[in-house]
């Protein structure tokens, strides 16, 4: 609106719109749509055969290894999503009861750690959680235990643990966001009306707050199925994922377009899972 | 010193002097091209060659081998006289006659190199029709680290990644290819590089048993230092070898490398001319340079590789070495392995 009248024939509007219709179909539509197509394709001898097939989707159902480890995958990353979320609840609840400047403040602090390497972050967590990590040398200290812990060096656990902490920055941000929403008079109303605190909460805070649990809890869980560098590093022989597979497609098996079928399956159960959370939202509404 | 110069000696510099000039004078104003990887042609041996030969030798670093094979096989040779390639990569320029054979009456310090490459028709891969296609340059052995602490007496197998003794003390290297190799080897199969659908089965249960005794697996170096320094390893598969161990050492770990006896896979680069090579004998003349003691010892003290005319820390006299080979489906053994890391 900032071309009126001239809006339909000059040529820069023409070149904006060029230029912000453009982007987005070469910068994400053309990959996935090449995704999509690879994924028909098939390797023989080390080439890619360009001859359209469902033999890639085909082998996914019927290899026995592929179902178990995405839904084993599924199931740590309704966890970490879990997790997560119940985490960065009460944090956001904190934040948003703090009053001015301070509450603004201290949200940046939650954010702070996305400003760092992923994987420099990943690599202080792996000497925290070692045998004679941080976290085993602390308990050892403080008589917690008497040898070396394994629960939670290289496996599954480690895992868990290493997304969640990873990624309670996406949960909180949505929490606080559908919190700070929530309109003052109706929890000076409910406490007019008699309602505890505990009351209000149960019965205006939570409610009104699902959108802000529900999207945090999609962002988590989609953030952290992609994810195939975090089992990667802290998952050892155990922390086998679905996003590991489709990884070694594209490395060292130089299989893309099993890859690509893969990918694209994991695209679909994403897809599935955000529609599942926004009919949640809807029906908790 | 210098009133000692005897009859003898004066008649040898008389008779050198010319072989020594015409050496000089033969090469001048001529240009060897050369494609090397990082290392193999440093600036200070470029001079010397030089100085020596009087030519100038123009170097191009490349960083895979697609691209040594997207330069030669592009120019069909014609636009480098010398390369570096490993033995494994090698057979497709034979295949495709893009190397000229060596004379190695032209390279007399060939005959000084180790013994484990004196006799070349044992170094798989060099030569083809009994002609010499490659010289051994530059290897490296992927063995065993241990941690002397940890470790006693010395392991002298590979069998000892199986061992429970060390179950959750092992690190071993994110790769299928090379870990059915090795694991093939471990289980005394002859060509680990070509396995049999029933040896596949074979070394890939002996695989599910051996990830039972990893902590974890590694993709880089620095990886596997970091995992050793954080937690209780014993035992290191050491994928980057002697590089690993430098690593290892500076980082103060008390450590030892071994090449098992079952023998350890290896790299093996070497030099090839093209068949567009311009000048054979300046050609030569940079191979012979190369395999100097004193060069071999410099390359082996800047990048940590063995080098064929002195003796280093990636192969001791009498350990085995298998040369690395392609394998006969990358596919299916990493197929595999993402079964075998699958597995519950």
């Amino acid at each position: 609106m900032i071309f009126i009248g001239s809006a339909r024939t000059g040529f820069w509007p023409r070149a904006l719109a060029v230029f912000a219709y453009g982007l987005p179909i070469i910068a994400i539509a053309v990959p996935l749509l090449s995704f999509l197509t690879y994924s028909f394709f098939r390797v023989d001898k080390g080439e890619i055969v360009r001859d359209l097939s469902l033999l890639n989707y085909q082998r996914f159902f019927t290899d026995a290894i592929f179902l178990p480890v995405l839904w084993q995958t599924c199931v740590l990353c309704l966890a970490v999503a879990g997790l997560a979320t119940m985490i960065g609840y009460p944090v956001a609840f904190q934040l948003v009861n703090l009053k001015g400047r301070s509450r603004y403040f201290l949200l940046l602090l939650v954010l702070v750690p996305l400003l760092m390497s992923y994987i420099i972050k990943i690599y202080a967590i792996r000497s925290i959680l070692g045998g004679n990590g941080f976290l085993n040398r602390f308990l050892l200290w403080a008589g917690l235990i008497s040898e070396p812990s394994s629960l939670f060096v290289f496996n599954l656990n480690a895992v868990l643990l290493t997304l969640t902490i990873l990624l309670i920055p996406f949960a909180i941000l949505p929490i606080f966001l559908s919190l700070e929403r929530i309109p003052k008079s109706m929890i000076e109303a409910s406490n007019d009306l008699g309602a505890s605190n505990l009351q209000t909460f149960r019965w205006i805070v939570l409610p009104l707050s699902v959108p802000g649990i529900m999207t945090a809890a999609t962002f988590v869980f989609v953030l952290a199925i992609g994810d195939f560098l975090t089992p990667q590093m802290v998952g050892g022989q155990s922390g086998f994922t679905f996003g590991r597979i489709v990884y070694s497609q594209f490395g060292t098996a130089f299989n893309w377009p099993f890859g690509s079928a893969l990918a694209t399956i994991l695209a679909m159960v994403i897809v599935a899972v955000i529609a599942i959370g926004n009919r949640l939202e809807r029906r908790w509404l | 010193m210098t009133m000692k110069i005897n009859r003898r000696t004066a008649l040898g510099l008389a008779l050198a002097a010319p072989a020594i000039l015409r050496s000089t004078r033969a090469f001048a104003a001529k240009e060897l091209r050369v494609m090397a990887w990082q290392g193999y042609a440093d600036d200070d041996w470029i001079k010397e060659f030089q100085d020596h030969t009087g030519a100038t030798a123009k170097v191009v670093f490349i960083g895979t081998d697609d691209e040594i094979w997207a330069k030669i096989k592009g120019s069909e040779g014609k636009d480098f006289d010398v390369f570096a390639v490993n033995t494994a990569q090698l057979q497709r320029y034979i295949d495709g006659n893009l190397t000229t054979p060596h004379d190695l009456a032209k390279l007399p310090n060939q005959r000084e190199v180790l013994p484990r490459f004196q006799d070349l028709t044992k170094v798989k891969g060099v030569m083809r029709h009994g002609k010499v296609h490659s010289i051994p340059f530059c290897f490296d052995s992927i063995g065993l680290i241990y941690d002397k602490d940890k470790v006693n007496p010395p392991p002298d197998s590979f069998e000892i990644l199986w061992d429970p003794k060390y179950k959750g003390k092992i690190l071993a290297y994110d790769n299928g290819e090379h870990n059915f190799s090795f694991t093939a080897l471990t289980l005394g199969i002859e060509d680990p590089f070509h396995l049999t659908d029933e040896q596949m089965a074979k070394v890939k249960d002996k695989l599910i048993a051996l990830k039972k005794n990893v902590l974890s697996f590694y993709t880089t170096p620095d990886e596997a230092l970091q995992l050793y320094k954080n937690n209780d390893v014993a035992l290191i598969w050491a994928n980057y070898g002697q590089q690993q161990v430098k690593a290892m050492k500076d980082a103060g770990a008390n450590i030892e490398y071994v090449n098992p006896k079952e023998g350890a896979l290896a790299w093996l680069d070497t030099w090839a001319m093209t068949s567009g090579v311009r000048d054979v004998d300046l050609a030569e003349a940079w191979v012979n340079f190369l395999l100097q003691a004193k060069i071999g010892r410099q390359l082996s003290e800047r990048t940590g590789f063995g080098n064929t005319v002195v003796e280093t820390g990636s192969a001791g006299a009498n350990d085995k070495l298998v040369w690395l080979d392609f394998v006969e489906d990358p596919t299916k053994r990493s197929d595999l392995w993402n079964e075998i890391k699958a597995q519950p």
